[in-house]
């Protein structure tokens, strides 16, 4: 009988118009997101190999070690592939920071800096697609699938037959699931073979295990809505009124708890403006600047140069004495600078980590959050690839400095030194483990399984009461 | 057999909806029981399905306490409603089809279901035509034969005739009439004297929830059914009624 049940339901929603406009929508949709999320990576792939290029050049045709340590050297975000597949902030913070012996490093030049119509819109990725469209169409599949059988009058007739109630519940919830994946599934599994043959797109075997782990993600997350669906269908006599109760939860869970979750966070946990940070760090910078010139002066009057010094040891004692004067200076302003991001970044992550734990109560951004994480262009892998580039600051000026001040030309003739970048120590990053990424998604898969299971007991146990009538 | 045994039903809110209700319907019988609107008939039905529980009394099929044995008291009862739509996007033969399947009958063939379909007046181009472009009359016929198929011995009717048109409704009579023949018991609430009077072996007439009078065809005979159904559903005192 269940298998009678499970096949009607499949049959019937099928046949329906709304399943072939879900179907038809779904296809052009997931398609449509794969594709231009492959392009854009492919895009960005391209331009990330061209800025490293032209940064490279850049040094080298530098006249001196002095301008190519003021110039700085750029450290560019090298695009990742599943933000085809979930774009996470990669599309709103930087990608691109300079590294010179004065500044602090900082990411810029989003690609919403570059067309900013873009994040009045934000992305069209398949994290996108599932989140708004799908849910819709999953509350859509299940608003009247029990009130509207009862408005049918086909309830009470499917139940003036031997019926156990716990077998039609249990029929419809998988048959009216197999249903919705059906649409779900064929244009997935044709986006991954895009995937597959896109040229010069290669998927590592982790990062195909986090795809995976993606679209159980998205599974998850219908599940919720069409528990929901269930649940409220389950729970209401007319199918209006399920459908109005669904949508206003809808609108709660994909609109209003994150944006309010994070107005809530900044009130809760105010932080210093960005402004205030950089105004407290050029302050110290100036303070560096004029204590080291006084230093300076009072070390060319304390120690000129020495009877029986022959020019040359003088201008070598000087430049020693430079060297690790200037290594000093930075040092300190670099150690300043940590000491305010860290105060600063501390801050910020624990007003980030309560506006995210506050919204985590709504599936779309549990949702959002995990995909973000799994396609390694969220927040924390933004944070990791900035403090990765502030580890290589001082690196970066260790050396800058070394070469600038063993390269001092006293001659005056105006020969430098030539640029010679092999010794050059190089940034690098580790991408997130699948690992860590995974334990960072805890939380959100155990809260989708939470969703799934109290919507489908109380579909459940509301279906056993139901009034038929 | 269909029997109620002072059977009652007060909802949450107070309404009293069947009052301390007794009767009987035998097999080879047509039971019509009328009464207005909110009389309590669609809730002695609800009673007999145990769509819900009641409050005293018991509903009886072939025997069977409805409330103790509510899945084996299934086996023994059709229900025909008054409005039911059934799957708009199935054919007749996918209605009766699946329907047949809940119903327990396995192995029935689509000859099988064109029998039971011609047997209640469908016409043959009608099968497999999606029922959402069915008509009401065309709908009740099916959900007759939905019953047929099942040949449980008690059919519940639901108001069945109302909305059809009168050679839809006589149809529809004869085929209760055959079902009769058979041997079967059948319980019909309704509005429509007029059928009813043509085809009740028995009727009943129920106002708040109570079975006011109940009469044979024989003690019907003489008698003006639409001036009785005036005199018991007008506000009287029972005193002053027949």
């Amino acid at each position: 009988m269940l298998k009678d049940i499970i096949k009607k339901e499949i049959q019937e929603t099928i046949t329906s118009a709304k399943f072939v406009f879900t179907f038809l929508l779904c296809a052009i949709l997931i398609l449509l997101s794969v594709y231009t999320g492959i392009v854009s990576y492919h895009s960005d792939q391209k331009e990330f190999s061209a800025a490293v290029a032209l940064n490279k050049k850049n040094l080298e045709s530098q006249p001196s070690y002095g301008y190519l340590a003021q110039l700085g050297t750029k450290i560019n975000k090298p695009p990742q592939v599943l933000g085809a597949i979930s774009s996470g902030v990669d599309e709103a913070v930087g990608r691109v920071a300079t590294v010179n012996i004065a500044l602090d490093p900082n990411l810029v030049d989003s690609k919403y800096e570059s067309n900013p119509v873009f994040s009045v819109f934000g992305a069209l990725d398949l994290t996108f697609i599932v989140k708004i469209v799908l849910s819709l169409f999953a509350i859509l599949f299940t608003y009247d699938a029990i009130v509207g059988e009862k408005e049918k009058g086909t309830l009470k007739l499917t139940l003036s037959n031997k019926v156990p109630r716990d077998r039609l519940i249990l029929g419809k919830v998988i048959g009216g699931f197999i249903s919705l994946l059906i649409p779900l599934i064929i244009p997935l599994i044709l986006s991954l073979l895009i995937l597959l043959v896109y040229p010069n797109i290669s998927l590592s075997g982790q990062d195909w295990i986090r795809l995976l782990l993606m679209f159980l993600m998205f599974f998850l997350y219908l599940s919720v809505f069409f528990t929901l669906g269930l649940l409220v269908s389950a729970r209401t006599n007319k199918s209006s009124t399920s459908f109005l109760v669904l949508l206003f939860i809808w609108v709660t869970f994909v609109t209003i708890i994150p944006k309010l979750s994070v107005v809530t966070a900044a009130r809760l946990h105010p932080i210093p403006s960005v402004h205030e940070i950089t105004a407290k760090k050029d302050a110290f910078l100036q303070q560096i600047q004029v204590e080291y010139q006084k230093v300076g002066v009072n070390y060319m009057k304390e120690n000129p140069m020495k009877k029986g010094e022959s020019v040359k040891e003088f201008q070598d004692r000087i430049k020693k004495w430079a060297e690790v004067i200037q290594q000093e200076a930075t040092a300190k302003i670099d150690a300043n600078n940590a000491a305010l991001e860290l105060d600063y970044g501390a801050k910020k992550r624990s007003q980030v980590s309560l506006a995210i734990n506050l919204s985590r109560i709504s599936p779309a951004s549990a949702l959002t959050f995990s995909t973000m994480s799994l396609a390694r262009t969220g927040l924390d892998e933004h944070d990791r690839f900035l403090a990765s580039i502030r580890g290589y600051k001082p690196i970066f000026t260790k050396w800058a400095n070394a070469k600038m001040m063993r390269t001092i030309d006293f001659s005056g003739t105006g020969q430098t030194a030539k640029v010679v970048l092999d010794d050059m120590p190089q940034h690098k990053f580790e991408p997130e483990t699948l690992s860590k990424s995974l334990a960072r998604t805890i939380p959100d898969f155990g809260l989708m399984l939470f969703l799934i299971i109290v919507f489908f007991a109380g579909a459940y146990v509301s279906f056993l009461k139901y009034d038929v009538r | 057999m269909l029997e109620t045994i002072n059977l009652t039903k007060r909802y949450e809110d107070g309404q009293l909806a069947v009052d301390h209700l007794n009767f009987k319907v035998e097999p080879g019988e047509i039971f019509c029981m009328f009464g207005a609107n909110g009389s309590g008939k669609t809730t002695t039905i609800n009673l007999l399905l145990n769509f819900i529980p009641p409050t005293e009394g018991t509903a009886l099929i072939e025997g069977i306490d409805v409330t103790k044995e509510p899945l084996r008291s299934k086996d023994f009862i059709s229900f025909v409603s008054e409005n039911v739509t059934l799957y708009g996007n199935f054919t007749a033969f996918q209605n009766l089809d699946y329907f047949t399947k809940l119903a327990g009958k396995r192995g029935l063939t689509k000859s099988d279901y064109a029998k039971a379909l011609k047997s209640v007046g469908l016409q043959e181009e009608a099968f497999n035509v999606r029922t959402k472009n069915y008509s009401k009359g065309m709908r009740q016929k099916l959900g007759l034969a939905i019953a047929v198929i099942k040949d449980a011995p008690n059919i519940l009717l639901d108001e069945p005739t109302s909305g059809l048109d009168p050679k839809s409704g006589q149809e529809f009579l004869n085929l209760l009439i055959q079902m009769r023949d058979q041997g079967k018991s059948v319980f019909m609430s309704t509005h429509d004297i007029f059928r009813a009077k043509l085809i009740a072996d028995r009727v009943g007439f129920m106002k708040k929830g109570r079975l006011v009078i109940m009469k044979t065809r024989r003690e019907l005979e003489g008698e003006d059914l639409t001036e009785l159904y005036i005199q018991y559903m007008e506000e009287r005192p029972e005193s002053e009624l027949k």
